[in-house]
């Protein structure tokens, strides 16, 4: 069981290193977070909708994509010159791929988070000083969630004839019952309410990511075996 | 009682015309595989 | 080329159906005409789910037993599925416009089956994108059994959306208790839809079978 965890921590220093020097995915991800909250405000009247009304619909819609952009690339790479082939013979268990895979990820999103959501709340003027550590714990359980999923069907999409435009379709049914929650709770957080009040959200997310870390991690040497 | 009878006949033909339309395409698709030998 | 014994009972049956509702089945006096969308909603929407379930089934069947039959079996049901669903989600706004007001509300079912669409397109778009046989198996399994898990949790967020959420204003009246004449036209639509559900189904796992053992063979389909 440790060697499991040793050797996904290993995979996902190795996809880190590799974004670290590149920095493509990220940088592309973190504009496209940034340019999609600069569009949102122009797509919205602001004499009709209070700011803290529309804010939790722009972080989630943008997190959504901007962390779809980015899964792609988890496996994507691994596609160039067939690097999936070393990484499957290496004496190491299916479930440490997938775990450091996920874990990458998942530092890649919770990344993008760290500086979308403190942009979200400067350009729409938001209250957050008093919630943010409520609100990324909301973006934490969220980005799990959305990681594991994402993960997952970029191992299988990156092996289709249709890759890219695959993974979108598969993914995002995953994704609502990840973004309803993380959005209500959101709301809520913003408009002063009572944390009690987005509890039930957070234990619904927190139950999406147990099962489906569990469900993922069993599935995905399905997706890889030959 | 009120008069929505074309939303009613609307309702019919499409879901009636669905099921035979992907009846046919089925029989197609399968005549499409041999068309020398009878499926 | 000829039809099946199955296929023909499929036909009776759902020609049955349809003469009952449009000439047996008085009009209800409140919801007009429209109330005999009903009968077809409601029995396309039990097929559409029990086709789901078995897609769910069979998917965990395969990757346990690694049968080829059963994936075809699966990639049969999700297909008739699909259009059992679509005409779900086509009939049921034509019902709700006169009757409630409004083609659509976010209410757990509605978003539920318009999410096993969106799954169900998504797992046969899948299946087109794979071009080995036993890697398209295997997908379309997992992505089968996660679909399976993911719709507890559809409903469930929807189900807390609403009810969290102040109600709309469109009237969605309590459903009536059916007078019997009406409840038997549900009964005959509700068996005719399972007929053709079985006839579909087996029409369409033949022509799996032929279309894998023709490829088997060496056959031109690729």
């Amino acid at each position: 069981m440790r060697n499991v965890f040793a050797a996904a921590w290993l995979i996902a220093r190795k996809d880190l290193a590799i974004e670290f020097r590149t920095r493509s995915a990220f940088t592309a991800s973190l504009i496209f977070a940034l340019l999609g909250i600069v569009i949102f405000y122009f797509a919205w009247d602001s004499t009709a909708v209070a700011s803290v009304d529309l804010a939790p619909g722009v972080l989630w819609v943008i997190f959504t994509f901007a962390g779809l952009l980015g899964l792609h690339r988890s496996f994507g790479v691994e596609q160039e010159e067939r690097a999936i082939d070393a990484l499957l013979a290496a004496p190491i268990e299916r479930e440490s791929i997938f775990i450091g895979k996920a874990l990458a990820n998942l530092v890649f999103v919770a990344g993008v988070q760290v500086v979308a959501i403190p942009a979200v709340g400067m350009f729409y003027n938001l209250p957050l000083g008093r919630v943010a550590p409520a609100l990324f714990t909301v973006a934490f359980l969220a980005a799990v969630g959305l990681v594991v999923i994402g993960t997952l069907f970029s191992a299988m999409a990156s092996n289709t004839r249709l890759a890219e435009i695959l993974l979108p379709m598969l993914a995002l049914p995953f994704f609502v019952p990840i973004v309803i929650p993380a959005a209500q709770a959101t709301a809520k957080l913003l408009s002063g309410r009572p944390i009690g009040e987005a509890l039930p959200w957070l234990k619904l997310l927190a139950a999406f990511d147990i099962v489906f870390i569990v469900a993922c991690t069993l599935a995905f040497p399905f997706t890889i075996e030959d | 009682m009120p008069d929505n009878s074309g939303y009613y006949h609307a309702a019919y033909i499409i879901a009636v015309a669905i099921y035979v339309l992907y009846a046919l395409s089925i029989r197609r698709r399968a005549a499409k595989l041999r068309p020398s030998r009878p499926a | 080329m000829k039809v099946s014994r199955l296929s023909i009972v499929a036909i009776l049956a759902g020609l049955a159906a349809l003469v009952r509702v449009v000439f047996f089945t008085p009009f209800e006096a409140i919801q007009g005409p429209a109330q005999k969308i009903f009968y077809v909603h409601v029995s396309a929407a039990w097929c559409a789910f029990l086709a789901f379930g078995l897609v769910g089934l069979l998917s965990a069947l395969y990757l346990w037993m690694r049968d080829e039959k059963l994936d075809r079996l699966a990639e049969s049901a999700a297909e008739v599925g699909t259009v059992f669903t679509t005409i779900v989600l086509i009939t049921g706004p034509l019902w709700a416009k006169p009757v409630w007001g409004t083609y659509w509300t976010w209410d757990a079912r509605l978003t539920l089956t318009l999410f096993l669409w969106f799954i169900f397109v998504a797992y046969i778009i899948l299946r087109g994108a794979v071009d080995d046989r036993a890697l398209r198996s295997r997908y379309s399994a997992v992505l089968g059994i996660l679909g399976a898990l993911l719709v507890p949790f559809i409903h469930l967020s929807v189900y807390m959306f609403r009810t969290l959420h102040p109600k709309p204003i469109v009237a969605k009246p309590e459903r009536p208790s059916l007078p019997n004449e009406m409840l038997v036209t549900l009964a005959v639509c509700v068996v005719a839809a399972l007929i053709i559900l079985g006839a579909l189904l087996r029409a369409r796992y033949n022509y799996a079978n032929l279309r894998d053992a023709e490829i088997d063979s060496g056959g031109a389909h690729a």
